[in-house]
């Protein structure tokens, strides 16, 4: 009723559904693969009368939990494009501003609501706690960015918990509540959450090295779109290690981009390329090890299943776009 | 006893049916206050429930009005029942609690969520003060310190879980409220700058974003899905009510129907479906649970509808002097939806918007020179007897408490037709 009513909401919220962005639908096809990995037979049509229906029942269950993380996810993505009144002044329409950022909120608070309905009817109150706290987890990712202090903004630690609440809170606690409605034990949802929360860290480490380097070996040729926005990402950390000196030219900012030619310089020298990449692989392998410590299982879909997430590992290491 | 208040507001009318009570207002705006009706209130069958109903807003004429009062303390006599006192410490204590859970790791985000919690910001407190009398109501005793051991205890773990339905309640409307000055532009709330305005739009959203994930994990908590469920389905109603308002066609703006619906969304699910949520945790039946939410919903409404006319009337009761935001807003609320049924012109009005200020003045006129106001008020108190009439369907107790809280939650159905601002 409300989609029909309003072209306007259901196209701001359908336009990051439809965005070409990697890991396009990522989120889902990992908790889809986890289901099954759990030994969580996909259900044949027409077979075994109650059993299967079960089994549905169950895939249902956790296909709403894909579900229910995409819009979490989504809504996110539309809050943290609300803009302030400060970048109005770089020339924005303001009639664009202003419709821009209602249509944000709103499409946002109604993904959220759906969410929280469909969270609503799985019925499981501990699944409900998870992704409550991935909202909050997200929000909290979110402030640390906006609001970081000198000192914070050039610290390893602080980042790495930013990024998990940005970006490995949502999977992991995804894939955790997947192996609840499973049934799982405690000790094999833990696996599956630190399956997420390593594969999530690993794949926004090598987010913030493609930033730099593009499709390209080389540096520079990335997007750098975060370093334009301030934003100091794993490999400049690292190699403010080797170089403290730059850590005076992120003080100054990078409004002037000179000072992002200085860093790139600073960059290219150092190691923080290399040190992030093998950040990441040792995040992936970590993810690796906790599908290997999952419970002996020979049904075919599940070792199929198990394999398709160890290759993710594989692929998030080494994609290069 | 006798609760005698102000003549000029209420004459009382009782009809003879089991629901003794029904109000037609006396105000100066409305003629016809009749004070022969209080006469023949003199004459009324008026039942008294299990609840020590003592309501006589009758004129000179005391006698015969007062009967059966339920023995009850001497302390009655003298009380004049104020229903947010009777749950004032509580509710200091779920303002503390409040204050406490939406604390955050990071300072910005923590200033943010806690903006509107702050001592002497916290609004009215009305749908906290609702939901504990209805606690009460429900026969779930506030419980006694150091007493009785086990039965103690469960009292208070329930007591608990519904004041959690509170606290939850406050954070989704406080969340909203962000999100909608948000939407809104708005530069001050409760009379303080909104937070978008002090702290930015984002941060404004973040903050909202946050209160609500609060309030979902305390939700969880309370192990009960039918409860999850009843407050999820408010935070849906909030924003397709918002939406509702943002979006709307130029038939439905005109339309009684649409703004009726529009304001259930925005405005009395969330106080219903709690109330509703409050008569589960206490394990009441499906159909006191009903009558909960009854009382919810037409409270609620009530009260928005009086609101649409103070917007309009102000302190005083002549039109122009409230602050005229709805209709500056474009919002157009019952008396404009009212006006428009006798003088279709206003329609055209309308349709041109209120962005020129002569439209105002127009409108104002019409509204004037209509029964929009009266029929609004007629409106809110029906639905304020709908709410007293549910009160009073509710099982017979004798509790003095359970008496007390019912008594407090009918004179809040009273306070919400009569306010003035």
């Amino acid at each position: 009723m409300v989609i029909a009513e309003v072209p306007k909401l259901a196209s701001a919220a359908e336009y990051f559904f439809k965005m070409g962005v990697e890991g396009k639908r990522f989120r889902p096809t990992v908790l889809l693969l986890m289901a099954t990995a759990l030994n969580v037979r996909v259900p044949e049509p027409l077979h075994d009368g109650v059993e299967d229906a079960s089994a549905t029942e169950l895939r249902t269950r956790q296909q709403c939990i894909a579900e229910i993380t995409e819009m979490i996810h989504v809504a996110s993505l539309l809050h943290d494009d609300v803009l302030d009144d400060a970048d109005t002044r770089r020339g924005i329409g303001s009639l664009n501003f202003v419709m821009g950022n209602k249509l944000a909120v709103l499409a946002g608070d109604f993904l959220l609501s759906r969410a929280c309905v469909a969270l609503a009817s799985l019925k499981n109150t501990e699944v409900v706690t998870l992704l409550a706290t991935v909202v909050e987890h997200l929000v909290t990712g979110e402030t640390m960015q906006m609001t970081t202090s000198s000192d914070q903004r050039c610290s390893m630690d602080y980042y790495m918990q930013k990024t998990y609440y940005k970006t490995a809170s949502l999977i992991s606690n995804s894939c955790k509540a997947i192996a609840l409605l499973a049934g799982q034990t405690a000790e094999v949802a833990i696996l599956a959450f630190d399956y997420g929360k390593n594969l999530g860290l690993a794949y926004q480490l090598i987010d913030d090295v493609l930033d730099f380097t593009g499709t390209s070996a080389s540096l520079g040729k990335g997007s750098l779109s975060d370093i334009r926005h301030g934003i100091i990402t794993a490999p400049i950390l690292f190699a403010m290690e080797e170089f403290p000196q730059l850590r005076t030219v992120v003080e100054q900012g990078f409004e002037d981009s000179s000072n992002v030619d200085i860093a790139l310089e600073y960059l290219g020298k150092s190691r923080g390329i290399q040190k992030t990449r093998e950040l990441a692989v040792k995040h992936a392998n970590l993810a690796a090890a906790a599908i290997d410590s999952l419970p002996e299982n020979n049904d075919e879909d599940v070792t199929k299943s198990r394999r398709a997430l160890l290759d993710l590992t594989h692929r998030v290491i080494t994609r290069n776009k | 006893m006798l609760i005698y208040r102000g003549l000029s507001r209420i004459s009382r009318i009782s009809k003879k049916t089991p629901f003794g009570r029904r109000w037609l207002p006396s105000h100066p705006l409305l003629s016809g206050a009749s004070h022969s009706a209080a006469a023949a209130a003199a004459d009324s069958s008026v039942k008294v429930l299990g609840c020590r109903e003592a309501y006589s807003w009758s004129l000179p004429a005391l006698h015969g009005i007062r009967h059966q009062i339920h023995h009850q303390s001497s302390s009655v006599i003298e009380e004049q029942l104020d229903p947010f006192s009777l749950v004032a410490d509580e509710l200091s204590i779920l303002a503390k609690r409040l204050r406490s859970m939406v604390v955050a790791e990071v300072p910005k985000l923590a200033s943010a969520a806690e903006y509107f919690f702050k001592m002497g910001v916290e609004g009215k407190r009305f749908r906290p003060t609702v939901l504990l009398l209805m606690a009460t109501a429900l026969n779930v005793r506030v419980p006694e310190p150091l007493h009785d051991g086990v039965e103690d205890a469960l009292a208070t773990e329930l007591r608990t879980r519904q004041q959690c339905i509170a606290e939850i309640t406050e954070m989704i409307h406080v969340a909203s409220l962000l999100h909608d000055d948000v939407l809104d532009d708005a530069d001050t709330r409760r009379g303080i700058g909104s937070l978008n305005f002090v702290m930015g739009n984002k941060l404004a959203v973040l903050a909202g974003d946050f209160l609500l994930s609060r309030a979902c994990v305390a939700l969880a908590s309370l192990k009960n899905t039918e409860v999850v469920t009843l407050l999820a389905t408010v935070v849906e109603h909030l924003v397709t009510g918002e939406t509702m308002q943002m979006t709307t066609s130029s038939d439905q703006r005109c339309s009684m129907d649409y703004y009726m619906q529009k304001t259930y969304y925005k405005t009395a699910s969330l106080i219903s479906n709690s109330c509703k949520a409050i008569a589960l945790l206490a394990g009441q039946t499906a159909e006191v649970a009903i009558l909960a939410f009854d009382y919810g919903k037409n409270l609620g409404l009530a009260y928005q509808l009086i609101d649409d006319v103070l917007d309009f009337t102000g302190t005083s009761a002549s039109l122009g002097k409230g602050s005229l935001s709805d209709i500056r807003h474009g919002i157009i609320t019952a008396p404009i939806l009212f006006a428009m049924e006798e003088f279709p012109q206003l329609r055209t009005v309308v349709e041109q918007g209120f962005e020129d200020s002569s439209n105002v003045d127009i409108a104002l006129e019409y509204l004037g020179k209509s029964r929009g106001i009266q029929k609004t008020r007629e409106l809110a108190v029906k639905h304020a007897n709908l709410a007293a009439a549910a009160i009073d369907s509710l099982p017979e107790n004798n509790d003095e408490d359970v008496t007390k809280s019912r008594r407090a939650l009918l004179d809040l159905t009273h306070r919400v037709i009569t306010r003035n601002k």
